[in-house]
Formats: structure tokens, C-alpha cells, sequence
């Protein structure tokens, strides 16, 4: 008979040292991407004590959180908005217009709950985050009225852009290259579509290079990222029908996309919050070129002399782990000197263009990239670089004088292997 | 007088974006969600970007004759931040600058609102080989508050409580008045108290109802080359405190020494109080934890330094695990406790936290302990040997779910049964005390005195803003 093994007794979890018999989730039986009936005995837990406004116990304990650095108030911060979520669903308080503008003045990008030491809010608090957002929807206090605005042009013409959806593929050069029967789809999403189209261009020509047989398709739509990162689920899970059908229907079991936003949601918001077991291998453009350079398919002819500093998206980095390829790819570039920026990884200050707030919050979505343009240039770096068109998009419009140059990471790339 | 209109004169003073009576910014500043004492009111929130701006804020408080409460994190044990007379709540919090560092006389000079993070930060960007004392509590919560209410840090066996770290104070007073007290009221200089009348004690421990400090000089200290920590395990309190006494006064460069029970233990660890042990004596788990750090400047005196702790622990048969053996439990500092208060998994966490002779220590824990047994609450216990073992910090935890009414009842009969049975061994004396503590304490000093702490209360606060309901002076 086999030995039966023995339960590893003590678990760690992300932050810093944590350990425990039990996990105190797995007391409450908590899972993700519930309701708010599912986290009601857990708010409570918090304390407001604080540890979510600063990184905990590194990069000298600066500050985290764009909404509470921007709105200053307690409610802004983490700790105000757990409670607020406890007055609210026990009656303590009512919601109100007010009330909700508060969780949408927020990019979600969860660097406050990384800071958390209480297991149960650390793990789960983005979760009724985005529920409250959801139940915001339900009681007609949300989404706001940009996004809805925007909201109304992706269900009609497929981007938030307010673009026509013939316009889509204009970005794309007679040059690229494309195999009609391919089963590898290039998601080029819509930032990259209308506004940072030189991210698509040199995506494609990238995947031209390494003789990659992809295609791009033409009916192609939004993901329904900012239409579920405003609460508009039942809208959101439309969008993802029509796209995984499309796709499906299309032949398509690979997708590749440089935006952090269209991985996300399709790799985990689809499957897990949506429960589209989709089957479609997705990779961010960043992960896929790691395993090419690693089987040496992706050779760098040319050296680009270059101090950078890298900016993690919260879609990959926070929301879905991804530190290490995006930084691995980049530091192979030959002569690229990566200098990191205070807050990084899991740590990194959020550029302040998602979660609806670009739309909504415009002075509170400029404050936050200007002060990580501020943090790049405090590097020395000649450019910060990214791997999200969202976030490449907000560093250009900040950036002033010509104080630093942003860049995605495919641009880089493309200057040297073409 | 309608809110609106003193929110209109507020406005003038800090500008529309940091002002406000709406209910979703109001409600957080009501109560410190943790205790068990009673919520407030909190009418307006402001938020003041300078002393000059506290001192508008306060002339208009006095004009209308409205409550006035400083706040910073408005979390601790004793619930003295929550408004108990409703008014405006002064979040401090834009007033959170480093002003100076001096190197040489190891101080830095802060402003009211900056938190343990934005110290430490500060100190290892900037000064990393000079340290401030920490203390346990969470990195988000106050500095000044945590020195003003004898709060105790992770250097109290060389500098004592937070209040003997202060060197220097500006003060906005109850009247709107701007002081200085300290040797930066005649220089440029904030290195001490001295010589002028240590006017600083009018605004420890006051419970923020004498004034609003604005700036502060707190001690700081040097970061020794040589450092070790242990971790000692006794059977139990009785057997293990004499040793750390014995330690204390042995001169082994120690600048932290301190117990907690396994109770205290296993709420630190983020364990679920219903899956616990109860009662470590009786299963037999070693229910004194202890905490020695030893720091030198050489190598040579370190090790003699740690031999002897080494042998007086063996002599007292206390069993030591170190730092450099790879404790995971014991890590350098900061250490700081983020939720010891979350032990129910339900958020509630209030103490008895009194300061004594280290000749009741032992007593009190027994004494603590009972009671808690005697509710089905594990007993958490910690204590601190303070300034080279003068005096001691001895603290009893209740943790309890805040959605649960009758776990709070249990919870304020727990503390209260402790309080009064542990005034018995005379020297107890409750720091942070919330308000039936406080009464206990107006009761039993002396009249002269009492009339005295009257009369300096009336003076700084003529018109009985400053925190009112809060802290020992007559309302």
C-alpha cells in the first residue's frame, strides 16, 4: 500500500512571510470571481491599519496606491473601500452615486492588495472590488457616464475608441505576410488597432520574421476589457461569446496579442469569471518570444544601445503573474542596460489607464503616469518600455518636453531583428 | 451654525478637494473599526497641508465652539482617535514630510501625519545607517501619536517609551496658538528637552485634547555593525520573565527584550483563534516566548555579549533559538505586526495595555490569564522590559468578530474584569486608555492633581474642542 503523504503543514502565500497550518480562505472556503453575498464575512477583517497605501517592507515603503494618493481621503484607499464594502452590504450605509464613483475611481490595479498581511484580503479583495462594480451596474450608480459612452461604441462598432469598425485593419501594411489557414491568430486588439498601430506593425512583422504562419482577423473585436472592468459583466460576456465563437469557428487554436489587457481577458476573465472553456491556447507576445529565444528561433542582428527601465502592466504582471519574460526578453536585446525602476514587479505604481478611469477620471489618470514618468526618469533610463499598448498610449500622452521616450517592447525588438 | 457654512470657511482655508461632510468620506473616520468601545460621529473630514492651515482650522472650530480631533491612522487599542463628540476630524495625513535629519545629534525632525512607513523609508533611502525605534503596530499607523500616547518600540530597553524619544514639539494649542517646546524654541537646534521647564509633558499623554503637534524631533539611533536575535523558549511566564529581568539588567547591549505568551503567538501567525490551543499550560506548550535582541559595535564584545545572554538563559533554563540559525520568526526590523487584532478572522482586537513595576508582571499575566480561560478566550499576553529595565509594558489582547454583538459583550467584560482585577497589584497603570479606564483614573488620582490636570486642560483648550470625551482632563 502507498505511503500516504504526508499535508505540507506550513504555505506560504505571495507577500512576505505569511505561514500557517490552514490558509484562512480555505477556513471560509473563499473563491474567486464571486458575488458579494460569497466575501460578506471577510470585509470586516480589515482594520484600515494601512499596510495597503506602501510597498511592504521594500522599496523604501513608497506609496502604492494611485486612487488613495490621488483622492487622499481614507475611503480611497483599500482599507476605506473594504470597509465601505462592510457598511454597505449590513446597512450601515447606503449607496449612493457618491459612493460608487469611489470604486471607480480606481484603475483596480491591485498593488494595494498585494501589500495586504491578512491572508483572506491579500488574496480576495479584487474580487469584491470588481463586485462592487458589478453591483454599482445592478443599482444603475455605474458604469460612469464616459464609459458608458464607450461602452455603446464597442457594442456597435467593436472598439471604445469611437472609431467605425471598417477602420480596424487600416493599420495593417501590404508587406505583412499572413497564412489564410492558419491556426495561429494575432489578437491585435483595439488600442493597437487605432492608436498605437506601430505596436500591431511591428507585432506582425515580428511573427513575419520568425516565419510564424499567423492571421489576423478581419472581424475581429473588442475583448471586453473595459467593458468588464467597469462592472458591466452580462455586456462583457457578450462580447467574449461573439469573439471565442468567431475564433472558433474561424479554426483558430493559438492566439498571440501584445496587449495586457486583451491576455488577461481572454486567458483568465473568459474561462474562469465567464466559464467559456474556450480551448484557445492564448500567450502574450513577450512569453511567446522568450520560448523563441530560448529554442534560439529569435536571433538579434542588431544592437540598440540603450538605457531602459520596464513597466509592468497590471494585466500581466499583478493580475496574471507574468514578470519575468517580458524583463528575460529584454535584457537579451544587445546593448539594452535594463535599469529597474524603485517599485517594480509586483510592487510597480500602476500607469493609470485602466479600469475605466482614463475615460472617467482624467486628472487622477494623469496624476498617476506622471509620477511613474517621474519614477522612470529617476532611473536615468532614455525610455521607459512596456508591453501594453494601454500603457504605452498614457505614457505618451504624459510625457512632456520629450523628458523620456516610452516604447513598446515589440518596437524595440523589430529595430533589431529587421 | 449648518455644516455648509463652516464648510465654506474651511474650504477657504485647505481648498474644496480636501474638505468634506458627505457620508462615504465621514464614515471612516467615525470609529476605529477594531475596538470595542462604541463608534462616534464624525461631521466633517479635513484634510490640511500645513501647521499654518491646522491653525486656521482650529480658530474656526473655536469660533463655532466645535469638537476638534487630531487623526492620523485613527486605529489603536484604547479607541482615542474616534470622535465621541462628533465635529471635525483633522486628518493629518498631507503633513508627512521628513523635515530634517540631523546625523550628527541623531534626530529627525517630522511633521504630525507621517506614518512608520514613511519614516523607515526615509531612513533607509536616505540615513541608512541611522534607526528609529519601531513599534508593532501596523507600517501605515502614526509616528507622533505612537511617542505622544508612550507607545513602545523595538528600542525601548535603550530609549524607553515612545514619549522619551521626543527631543521637541510644535504644537498647535486649543486656542490656535503655534508653540514650540524643547531646545527648538530658542535654536535651530531640536536635540532635547533641555533645559529650559520640559514643556512637553503638556502634551503627552493627553490623548491629543491639549493640541495638534505638527512637528515633532524624535530620537534616532545608530545601526550597530554586530546584531543578533534570539528567541527563548520557557515552560512557562513564571519561569521564563525573571531571566529576561536578570537579562535586562546585565548590560549585554540589548536594546529589545520582551515576552508573549503562546497565545499572543499563535495570533501573529495568522492562525484562526477556534483552531487553536486554549490553554498552553495545561497542553503543555512552552507559554513564554521570548524576544532578545543584542547589537555591538565590535565583533569581540558581540560574541562576549552573546555568550552571556547564552549562559544566563541556560541558567535559567530557557532554551534559545537565534537569527542566524536561520528562525524564520526572527527576522531584523522592522517587525510589525499587521493584524494580530484579526485572530477570530472577524477583526476585533482591543487590550488592556498598561505600563507597571517589573515586580507584577508575573501576577498579571496570571491574573489575565484566568480570566480569559474563563471566557474560552485564549490568553494573549505580551510584555517589554523598557529603558535598561526600569519599568515594564505588560499587555493583555482580546480578539473577537466585530459582526458578532455578543462576542463584543464577552470582549468588554474580559478587558474590564482584567482592568479592575489587575489594579489590585497597585502599579497598573493603563496607557491609551479608553474613556471607562479613563474615568477609573480621575477617580482614583489625586484631587490636588486632578485639579491641576483641570486647570492646564482649560488653559491650552479654552473652549474644550480638543478631543473632547477623550483623555484624563475635565471636559
Amino acid at each position: 500500500m502507498a505511503k500516504k503523504k504526508r499535508e505540507k503543514k506550513v504555505k506560504y502565500i505571495r507577500g512576505h512571510g505569511i505561514s500557517q497550518a490552514r490558509l484562512s480562505y480555505e477556513i471560509h472556503n473563499l473563491k474567486r470571481y464571486q458575488n458579494l453575498e460569497h466575501y460578506k464575512d471577510v470585509f470586516y477583517q480589515c482594520g484600515k491599519c494601512g499596510t495597503c497605501r506602501t510597498v511592504y517592507k521594500d522599496a523604501y515603503w513608497s506609496c502604492v496606491c494611485p486612487s488613495g494618493e490621488f483622492g487622499k481621503f481614507e475611503s480611497y484607499y483599500l482599507g476605506g473601500k473594504n470597509l465601505l464594502v462592510w457598511a454597505l452590504t449590513s446597512n450601515k450605509l447606503n449607496w449612493t452615486k457618491k459612493v460608487a464613483k469611489i470604486f471607480y475611481q480606481c484603475s483596480v490595479c491591485m498593488a494595494c492588495i498585494e501589500q495586504c498581511q491578512i491572508p483572506e484580503i491579500h488574496s480576495f479583495a479584487g474580487e469584491w472590488l470588481m463586485a462592487m462594480r458589478e453591483e454599482a451596474v445592478k443599482l444603475g450608480y455605474g458604469p460612469m457616464p464616459e464609459q458608458q459612452l464607450y461602452t455603446k461604441n464597442i457594442m456597435e462598432e467593436k472598439n471604445p475608441y469611437m472609431e467605425k469598425h471598417e477602420d480596424r485593419l487600416k493599420w495593417l501594411p501590404s508587406h505583412i505576410k499572413q497564412t489564410p489557414d492558419a491556426n495561429l491568430a494575432y489578437f491585435v486588439g483595439c488600442t493597437s488597432s487605432y492608436r498605437e498601430k506601430t505596436v500591431a506593425i511591428a507585432t506582425a512583422e515580428i511573427l513575419n520574421t520568425l516565419n510564424i504562419d499567423f492571421r489576423i482577423l478581419n472581424d475581429e473585436g473588442c475583448c471586453g476589457s473595459p467593458v468588464y472592468m467597469t462592472g458591466q459583466v452580462e455586456k462583457a460576456k457578450n462580447l467574449a461569446e461573439k469573439n471565442i465563437n468567431y475564433f472558433k469557428n474561424a479554426g483558430i487554436e493559438n492566439i498571440i496579442t501584445s496587449c495586457a489587457g486583451c491576455y488577461r481577458t481572454w486567458k483568465d476573465i473568459y474561462p474562469n469569471k465567464f466559464g467559456f472553456d474556450h480551448g484557445i491556447d492564448v500567450k502574450h507576445l513577450p512569453e511567446f518570444l522568450r520560448s523563441k529565444l530560448k529554442n534560439g528561433e529569435l536571433i538579434f542582428d542588431k544592437e540598440l544601445k540603450m538605457k531602459v527601465t520596464y513597466h509592468d502592466p497590471c494585466h500581466i504582471g499583478r493580475h496574471m503573474g507574468i514578470y519575468k519574460a517580458p524583463r528575460e526578453v529584454l535584457e537579451k536585446i544587445p546593448g539594452i542596460e535594463l535599469i529597474e525602476m524603485v517599485r517594480n514587479r509586483h510592487n510597480a505604481w500602476c500607469c493609470g489607464s485602466g479600469g475605466g478611469v482614463r475615460s472617467s477620471f482624467k486628472e487622477f489618470s494623469a496624476f498617476a503616469a506622471k509620477e511613474r514618468i517621474k519614477e522612470a526618469k529617476e532611473t536615468t533610463a532614455e525610455a521607459i518600455v512596456s508591453c501594453c499598448p494601454f500603457c504605452l498610449n498614457q505614457f505618451k500622452n504624459n510625457i512632456e518636453n520629450n523628458e523620456i521616450q516610452a516604447f513598446d517592447l515589440s518596437e524595440l525588438i523589430r529595430k533589431t531583428i529587421l | 451654525m449648518s455644516n455648509n457654512e463652516i464648510i465654506s470657511e474651511l474650504e477657504i482655508v485647505v481648498g474644496e478637494r480636501y474638505v468634506s461632510d458627505q457620508p462615504e468620506l465621514t464614515y471612516l473616520y467615525h470609529y476605529d473599526f477594531i475596538t470595542a468601545e462604541p463608534e462616534g460621529r464624525c461631521d466633517i473630514v479635513i484634510i490640511p497641508g500645513s501647521a499654518e492651515e491646522v491653525q486656521e482650522i482650529v480658530k474656526i472650530a473655536n469660533k463655532y465652539k466645535i469638537p476638534i480631533v487630531p487623526w492620523v491612522t485613527g486605529i489603536n487599542f484604547g479607541s482615542i482617535a474616534t470622535p465621541r463628540k462628533g465635529g471635525i476630524v483633522v486628518d493629518l495625513r498631507r503633513l508627512n514630510r521628513v523635515l530634517e535629519v540631523n546625523e550628527d545629534d541623531m534626530y529627525a525632525v517630522i511633521e504630525g501625519g507621517i506614518t512608520w512607513a514613511g519614516l523607515q523609508g526615509f531612513l533607509e533611502k536616505y540615513h541608512p545607517n541611522l534607526r528609529a525605534g519601531i513599534t508593532w503596530s501596523p507600517p501605515g499607523t502614526g509616528v507622533i501619536p505612537s511617542c505622544l500616547c508612550y507607545g513602545m518600540f523595538d528600542l525601548g530597553m535603550i530609549g524607553g517609551s515612545g514619549a522619551e524619544f521626543i527631543n521637541g514639539l510644535e504644537v498647535v494649542l486649543g486656542s490656535g496658538d503655534l508653540i514650540k517646546v524643547g531646545s527648538c524654541s530658542l535654536s535651530n537646534y531640536w536635540y532635547g528637552r533641555q533645559p529650559l521647564p520640559d514643556l512637553a509633558g503638556l502634551f503627552i499623554g493627553w490623548e491629543g485634547s491639549t493640541g495638534i503637534v505638527t512637528k515633532a524631533s524624535i530620537k534616532l539611533w545608530p545601526k550597530l555593525p554586530f546584531r543578533e536575535d534570539y528567541t527563548g523558549f520557557a515552560r512557562t511566564v513564571d519561569q521564563g520573565f525573571p531571566v529576561l529581568l536578570k537579562l535586562s539588567k546585565a548590560g549585554l547591549g540589548i536594546c529589545d527584550l520582551l515576552l508573549v505568551n503562546f497565545g499572543w503567538s499563535q495570533s501573529i501567525q495568522e492562525l484562526y483563534e477556534k483552531n487553536v490551543v486554549i490553554d498552553a499550560v495545561k497542553d503543555k506548550k512552552p507559554d513564554c516566548i521570548s524576544l532578545i535582541t543584542t547589537q555591538a559595535y565590535t565583533e569581540k564584545q558581540h560574541i562576549a555579549q552573546c555568550e552571556a545572554i547564552i549562559d544566563i538563559c541556560n541558567e535559567g533554563k530557557m532554551r534559545l533559538l537565534s537569527a542566524s540559525d536561520g528562525v524564520e520568526g526572527v527576522k531584523p526590523p522592522p517587525v510589525q505586526y499587521w493584524n494580530f487584532w484579526n485572530f477570530t478572522r472577524g477583526g476585533g482586537g482591543q487590550w488592556i495595555g498598561s505600563y507597571c513595576s517589573t515586580r507584577d508582571v508575573v501576577k498579571y499575566y496570571n491574573i489575565s490569564r484566568e480570566i480569559c480561560l474563563k471566557y474560552g478566550k485564549p490568553p494573549q499576553f505580551y510584555s517589554r522590559l523598557m529603558f535598561g529595565g526600569h519599568y515594564v509594558v505588560a499587555r493583555s489582547n482580546v480578539n473577537f468578530n466585530k459582526n458578532d454583538p455578543e462576542d463584543i459583550k464577552t470582549t468588554r467584560k474580559i478587558l474590564q474584569e482584567i482592568h479592575e482585577a489587575v489594579q489590585k497589584l497597585d502599579g497598573v497603570v493603563m496607557y491609551k486608555p479608553p474613556l471607562w479606564a479613563v474615568k477609573y483614573y480621575k477617580d482614583k488620582t489625586l484631587p490636588s492633581t486632578t485639579r491641576l490636570i483641570n486647570k492646564i486642560k482649560k488653559v491650552l483648550d479654552p473652549n474644550n474642542i480638543m478631543n473632547p470625551g477623550q483623555g484624563i482632563g475635565e471636559d
